[in-house]
């Protein structure tokens, strides 16, 4: 079976800004339909199809809820992936400087503790920034139509990615 | 995963690294990055301006074992040759020497940009001091 759309398969408008908890509903009311209860006097072929849409339904639902995710989704279906696409410089930099922050307070004693923290507040603090940045562009993709906003949403998605991952190394870092 | 004993060598004792002047005319600077995997990597040669050989390279990288072996033999190698020569450089070369696995063979391809990066970052810089 070829993979539906995610979009298609839930009844939505391909929208990136989507009502979550609208979301929520609909995967709830199509589980119900596709429970395997309702299918216990059915066909083995009717079954299996029946399966194979819950199948479908949860990696939809997963990818969808998620905005990152959902942003990755549609990039992909357009042709864009991350490995691709060269990051822009001035972020390279400033990761590059955020990495080089962070391991000046690496390996050190409880004495740089206060200075993790304060770094880990740092990127948590540009991961939001990221997310605020990412919903505008969504009402962007969703306004005037998804070529305006690809090139920004990959690199967006690139410097978020980025931050995760210093966010990542911060905490392994506070919890040894 | 296994690393390979050559990668296992530059992750343990990585050559060159550190930092030239970036404002240096003689400096090139590449910076090049994997956002899947976090990784950074900054490549800097030094050229000599009357015979065009690099003459030293200085590279600092933040991610796996396979990217900082991979720019550690990449700053190796373009010590001694001419731009020309490094540009030859081919992320193939890199993958075999360090026996790289498929899935680290974007670490290479990071590496070979890093250099193309520097030399273009050098070049620029020499054709705005000409004016």
């Amino acid at each position: 079976m070829d993979t539906p759309d995610y979009f298609q398969f839930f009844g939505l408008e391909r929208k990136l800004a989507l009502d979550t908890a609208d979301l929520e509903d609909r995967f709830h009311k199509l589980s119900r339909q596709l429970h395997p209860d309702r299918y216990a006097r059915a066909t083995p072929a009717e079954r299996e199809r029946a399966l194979e849409a819950s199948a479908v339904l949860n990696d939809a639902y997963r990818t969808l809820r998620d905005p990152v995710a959902r942003a990755e989704y549609v990039l992909k279906q357009q042709g864009t992936t991350p490995s691709k696409a060269a990051p822009p410089q001035e972020l390279l930099d400033e990761v590059f400087e955020l990495n080089m922050a962070l391991e000046e307070l690496r390996g050190g004693d409880d004495s740089v503790r206060p200075q993790l923290e304060a770094a880990r507040d740092r990127f948590l603090a540009l991961r939001r920034e990221a997310d605020a940045a990412l919903e505008n562009l969504f009402r962007a993709h969703d306004e005037s139509g998804p070529d305006s906003v690809f090139a920004d949403l990959r690199a967006l998605l690139d410097r978020r990615k980025y931050i995760d991952n210093l966010i990542q190394q911060v905490e392994s870092e506070l919890s040894r | 995963m296994a690393y390979s004993d050559k990668v296992l060598d530059h992750y343990s004792n990585p050559r060159n690294v550190g930092t030239l002047d970036r404002t240096d005319p003689r400096v090139g600077t590449g910076m090049v990055g994997a956002p899947e995997c976090g990784d950074v990597m900054r490549l800097q040669i030094k050229v000599n301006e009357e015979t065009g050989i690099i003459e030293d390279a200085r590279f600092k990288t933040f991610g796996c074992g396979s990217a900082i072996a991979s720019s550690s033999l990449a700053t190796e190698w373009v010590k001694g040759k001419t731009l020309d020569e490094a540009l030859a450089i081919r992320n193939i070369d890199i993958v075999n020497e360090l026996s790289l696995p498929p899935v680290k063979i974007h670490c290479s391809v990071l590496a070979e940009d890093a250099i193309k990066a520097a030399i273009e970052d050098y070049k620029k810089k020499r054709q705005q001091q000409k004016g």
